[in-house]
């Protein structure tokens, strides 16, 4: 190593990354905050501010959660609505990022299918859900339906997004240094549109789990959705905030365990992003 | 300077002076031609394939049925009922939300604090409020304007208070050794840097919230473009169902493209800030 | 023989607004023999980029002919490597696929990429670093990334835009000595965009000066230095201060 390299090693600057990927589900400053949200919870709820009917405190809360685990309403329910994300997303995952790519690519594809894309964007994906049950009844494939319909369209918006952002200069070094079309697409426009994907299966996964809610809600046969709603005609608050809670620590894993990991193995170490916050 | 190669296609193809005006007659084209080939399709299949109109309407009965509402008035009941929630819920939600949110960015702690329970509550914002804000509420608008309040409410807080975060501190350095005082700094500073934030929170919060407001209506009224479209389910109008989709799609399309989409992208330019637009 | 052989070069393009029709370059033409290093200075805005990225292929010229070693340029190729400004390294590939990169794409195999890498990163001294991502590099040590990127390969020509102008000033004077002498062990033919006089000087054995747009060749003037070359010494050479003035001259900033 000359000694220019080693002083510019010393020089040379990590990037900074912001507080959210550093504090990112660790330690106490993440859920340092989720603390102190139980102690004033449980403060509201023993000072009796609110009605029992329409608040409940945090034990009673902890004490249902366990009897729908022990009964195993909890578990099942969980399991319904996570296979029919799973399901769902990943025939979204397949569907839009081969589109997002074709469209990426092609300027014709993409002339063509931009408005339409755009309104069929705008239709939204609960919009879909009588139409849908019309058609398939209350059942699987409607609900299947509507999440990759509600998969798609962002993941296909942000990987057309981090196409056009790629540096004109990046292709251009690749088709200069030999790379054939394929070639330029496989090596450097794939890996390149990552931040767009990982960023657009973010938001989809987001919008995946709203949409799921509100059809097991519509459809209600089971799932969190459907014990939430149920709770909600018996009057029962309790079993209402168990659900939320149930579904906040859901998408949190599916963002700590799924996605996160990825992003940290791939764009945030190449130091394409800095640090992912939603 | 360097020349592109669409540049170089555009030197190649066209003569500069009729080059604008076709190429705009051939985008149009281009534009319209997804939505040519489906009304095509709709008209030619639909009747020749012998779909029942309880499965898939005709495009003359859709229509019709667009007429018939629009004339006996009930469109509008619904359009409006849905409209006005959305507008309220989104007001409520960026006078509360964009000062709060400024608060939180401009203290560290206060933002360290909250960040985590926001982005957090962002992800769930919407819809799964919609079982607890019934039960609160009771059926009926307040339920679904607390919806859309909430879905927007998350988005732009977080959106603000990353945006005032984001103003560079030497901007903020010299603001203040300038002599700004605090109350300066919100108007000056603080609100215009955040701007462009703002305005993708709005845009987010307003997604999140279009799709909760169908939802909550399906739900938990008795008016508004969501209700008609599930009522009309229990019939098998599937006109109206159409009618209400393609009606739900263009008002979006409205919202979205010619005032968010604007709004967002004037702030982003104006300021000279580079950033990505979020979707 | 010539490498490069530029004749009548002109380009224009429509402005996407108005639809005006502007000519960037007006005509320029020059040849440049195996193994000369040649600047190519000019003020901003001249269209000294364009020449460059229509002899790499990235750009198809309105006018004229660019050959290379005898054969008209059709697009990008490997027989002309190119160094950029901002560096254009692939961030998901670690400093050594990234010098490899070119290897890879002619097919050549894993042992034969693995041994050429060690060498580049010899040569470009940057031993030890071939497993950074870039963005875990200095400023200058990604452009000797780029530089040996383009070296892996023994391209004909190397064509370098403004290839320092986003390093510290301090860097660049070094980075300037180190890239010559790396040049001196392949001696591939140099097109070298510049807009820094100094630079030009110290970097060629010719340059080409191109005027305002639309650009034409303004001047073609041969650099006397003996290789290697130092800062020290050649600033201290007081025809060094005369090709400065002369060149000064010529782009309108005369020194008060």
């Amino acid at each position: 190593m000359s000694a220019v390299a080693q002083l510019e090693e010393r020089a040379s600057v990590r990037p900074v990354r912001p507080r959210d990927a550093i504090v990112r589900y660790s330690g106490i400053r993440t859920w340092g905050p989720f603390l102190v949200v139980l102690v004033l919870w449980a403060l509201i709820s023993a000072a009796g501010i609110f009605p029992s009917a329409f608040f409940s405190s945090p034990a009673e809360v902890w004490e249902r959660a366990l009897s729908l685990v022990e009964r195993g309403i909890l578990p099942a329910y969980v399991g319904d609505s996570l296979i029919r994300l799973a399901v769902g997303a990943a025939w979204g995952l397949v569907i839009g990022i081969l589109l997002g790519f074709v469209i990426g690519l092609s300027a014709r594809a993409r002339k063509f299918c931009w408005p339409a894309l755009l309104f069929f964007q705008a239709i939204g994906d609960i919009a879909w859900l009588p139409i849908l049950i019309v058609w398939f009844g209350f059942s699987l494939t409607s609900v299947t339906i509507v999440i990759v319909y509600t998969v798609c369209f962002p993941l296909i918006i942000s990987i057309v997004a981090a196409i056009d952002a790629i540096p004109a200069n990046m292709l251009r070094a690749a088709g200069s240094l030999g790379a054939s079309r394929l070639q330029r697409i496989v090596l450097v426009v794939v890996p390149a549109a990552l931040p767009g994907l990982s960023s657009g299966i973010r938001t989809g996964l987001g919008y995946g789990w709203r949409a799921l809610i509100a059809a097991e809600i519509i459809i209600g046969t089971s799932g969190v959705g459907f014990m939430m709603f149920d709770a909600r005609r018996q009057g029962d608050v309790t079993q209402v905030f168990v659900g939320m809670i149930v579904l906040g620590a859901l998408w949190y894993a599916t963002d700590a365990l799924l996605l996160a990991p990825f992003e940290k193995a791939t764009v945030e170490r190449w130091g394409m992003v800095e640090g992912i916050g939603r | 300077m360097t020349m592109t190669a669409t540049d170089v296609a555009r030197v190649a193809g066209e003569s500069p002076l009729r080059g604008g005006a076709r190429s705009r007659a051939v985008d149009a084209a281009w534009f319209a031609s997804p939505f040519v080939l489906m009304a095509l399709l709709w008209v030619v299949i639909v009747p020749a394939a012998g779909v029942s109109s309880r499965v898939f309407p005709s495009l003359p009965a859709v229509a019709q049925t667009f007429g018939a509402m629009l004339l006996d008035g009930s469109l509008w009941t619904h359009v409006s009922a849905s409209l006005l929630r959305v507008l309220i819920g989104a007001a409520i939600a960026i006078a509360i939300g964009i000062p709060f949110g400024i608060l939180m960015g401009v203290s560290k702690a206060v933002s360290a604090f909250f960040a985590p329970l926001l982005r957090f509550s962002v992800a769930l914002a919407g819809i799964a409020w919609i079982p607890l804000a019934t039960l609160w509420f009771g059926y009926g608008d307040l339920a679904v304007i607390f919806v859309v309040f909430n879905a927007v409410f998350f988005a732009i807080v977080y959106n603000t208070m990353l945006g005032v975060r984001q103003v560079p501190t030497n901007v903020l350095r010299a603001a203040r050794s300038l002599g700004a005082k605090p109350w300066t700094m919100f108007w000056q500073v603080h609100l215009p840097g955040a701007a462009p934030s703002i305005a993708t929170g709005l845009r987010v919060g307003m997604g999140f919230a279009w799709r909760g407001l169908i939802a909550a209506e399906i739900i938990a009224t008795s008016a508004g473009m969501g209700y008609s479209l599930f009522l009309a389910r229990q019939y098998y109008e599937t006109d109206v169902i159409i009618l209400m989709m393609i009606l739900i799609g263009i008002l979006w399309l409205v919202m979205d493209r010619l005032i968010l989409a604007p709004v967002e992208w004037r702030t982003v330019k104006r300021w000279g800030a580079s950033r990505e637009v979020g979707i | 023989m010539n490498v490069l052989e530029i004749e009548h070069l002109t380009q224009s393009y429509v402005d996407a607004y108005t639809g005006d029709r502007t000519l960037a370059i007006g005509d320029v033409s020059f040849t440049v023999p195996q193994g000369q290093f040649v600047s190519l200075l000019g003020p901003s805005g001249c269209g000294k980029t364009t020449v460059l990225n229509i002899v790499a292929g990235f750009v198809e010229s309105t006018g004229g002919r660019v050959l290379v070693e005898g054969a008209p340029v059709a697009g990008p190729g490997p027989d002309r490597g190119v160094v950029f400004q901002d560096f254009a390294l692939f961030p998901w590939l670690t400093v050594r696929q990234n010098i490899v990169f070119g290897l890879r794409m002619q097919g050549a195999g894993k042992e034969e990429r693995e041994r050429r890498a060690e060498e580049m990163l010899a040569l470009v001294g940057l031993d030890g670093f071939g497993s950074k991502y870039p963005h875990e590099l200095s400023g200058g040590m990604r452009q000797r990334t780029g530089v040996a990127r383009v070296l892996a390969t023994n391209p004909t020509m190397m064509l370098m835009d403004e290839p320092f102008a986003s390093i510290d000033a301090q860097t660049r004077r070094v980075l300037q000595q180190e890239v010559l002498q790396i040049w001196d062990s392949q001696r591939p033919t140099v097109l070298f965009v510049t807009h820094d006089v100094d630079e030009a000087i110290f970097m060629a054995d010719r340059v080409i000066v191109l005027s305002a747009r639309p650009s034409t060749v303004q001047a073609d003037i041969a650099v006397p230095f003996e290789r290697p070359r130092t800062w020290r010494e050649i600033q201290a050479d007081p025809r060094f201060a005369e090709l400065r003035t002369e060149l000064m001259t010529m782009l309108g900033v005369e020194d008060l």
